[in-house]
């Protein structure tokens, strides 16, 4: 070819470059991401389009997906080798940590031109038991109490700065700080602790998640035994698992259990087991697709029965 | 995995040199960097973490790059 070799231009094509100039003079607010604002195909991006929405700004989206040129042609553009990319005004604002950054202190808010919405404090519990672990962790070094809640519901509660914008609640007594995202999925969110095998851990109860499958472990399922609760267990292991060891409690998913099962009443309590909680947790996700809304996946399965609960029952 | 944190940090060393870089590995070519240097002074977030991705960028390019996501990236003045 003998061509000179240009390594600039090779990376951003002018052709690239100007559709790029282009889309960025055009939309006020855009932001490139993978997929679009109805179907994020990638966390980073799904947390932007969701703080966008909330602002309540117009945007526009570009999929980088859909474009190979693109989606590396904005990288160079940029001086940014991640996507999502926010841009405003055509001014480059950043990627996800800093658009979430920005947006708990008000920034951006400012920079999109809309106001800033007031966040209700929500109502939150603790359980004594949670704020003795909390002030036993507590260093006194004027780190606050934080709890932030991911797109997915990932919770975390950890000790960490004070931050600008930051929610405050105090709850039995203890502070504990979210930004303002986490602030909007927390109203009615119970802290408790909760003794485990392993010393004892804090545990969640919140009720703006979505319907999914929860976790029962041999020792809870026992104990809602004892306490005469009213619930269906249903086995989905093999006939021949179930001569070899089985919860006497428990009905098979067979034929006649699955009409049985979808005869329920969808706010019953029904909880699924198999060998080691694998095949159990496939049959509490269908079943929850039918509509069920406690559904609990015993972690584990049989096996943890035995060791946990039951002696008398084998192993295999 | 522990070759590309290595990676990571002395690329970061090579572009911001005596700065003080923690690399923590997640799961799935998932990192979390944290780098303190001077050099943060005076800069907002987008230049500070430019700075740094500028240094790695290299790690991050095509779809079987090494780093395939960067989780948290924290920039610091001592």
């Amino acid at each position: 070819m003998g061509q000179r070799q240009k390594p600039f231009k090779a990376m951003l094509p002018d052709t690239v470059k100007a559709q790029l100039d282009d889309l960025i003079k055009k939309n006020k607010v855009l932001l490139f991401m993978k997929g679009n604002k109805h179907f994020p195909q990638c966390g980073f991006s799904a947390q932007v389009v969701q703080i966008l929405k909330e602002t309540g700004t117009k945007f526009e989206t570009v999929n980088v997906l859909q474009d190979p040129a693109i989606r590396d042609g904005i990288k160079e553009y940029s001086s940014w080798p991640t996507i999502p990319q926010l841009y405003v005004d055509g001014e480059f604002i950043g990627g996800c940590d800093i658009v979430k950054e920005m947006y708990a202190a008000g920034d951006l808010q400012k920079k999109l031109g809309v106001e800033e919405k007031p966040v209700t404090p929500p109502k939150v519990k603790l359980d004594d038991g949670a704020v003795k672990a909390i002030k036993g962790a507590d260093e006194g070094n004027g780190d606050v109490l934080r709890l932030e809640i991911g797109p997915q519901f990932q919770y975390d509660l950890y000790f960490g700065p004070k931050k600008p914008g930051d929610v405050e609640v105090v709850a039995n007594g203890v502070t504990i700080c979210f930004d303002k995202q986490s602030a909007a999925k927390a109203d009615g969110l119970v802290v408790s602790w909760v003794e485990t095998a392993d010393g004892g851990a804090f545990r969640i109860d919140n009720p703006n998640e979505p319907v999914r499958v929860k976790s029962l472990s041999a020792t809870e399922l026992k104990k809602w035994i004892d306490e005469g609760k009213k619930f269906e267990l249903f086995d989905v292991r093999t006939d021949e698992e179930r001569d070899i060891a089985k919860v006497d409690r428990a009905r098979a998913l067979d034929v006649e259990g699955e009409k049985a099962l979808l005869a329920l009443a969808k706010d019953t309590p029904v909880v699924f087991m198999c060998h080691h909680g694998m095949r159990s947790r496939n049959a509490a996700e269908r079943i929850l697709r039918e509509g069920f809304t406690q559904v609990y996946n015993l972690e584990g399965g049989i096996d943890a029965w035995s060791q946990k609960v039951d002696s008398t029952v084998p192993r295999y | 995995m522990s070759d590309t944190k290595e990676a990571i940090r002395s690329a970061i060393l090579d572009k911001i040199p005596g700065a003080d870089v923690v690399v923590d590995a997640g799961s799935g070519g998932h990192f979390t960097i944290q780098v303190v240097s001077p050099v943060f002074a005076g800069k907002n977030m987008v230049e500070s973490q430019r700075l740094v991705y500028g240094a790695i960028a290299h790690l991050m390019k095509g779809d079987g790059a090494p780093v395939h996501a960067v989780d948290k990236l924290t920039t610091k003045t001592p």
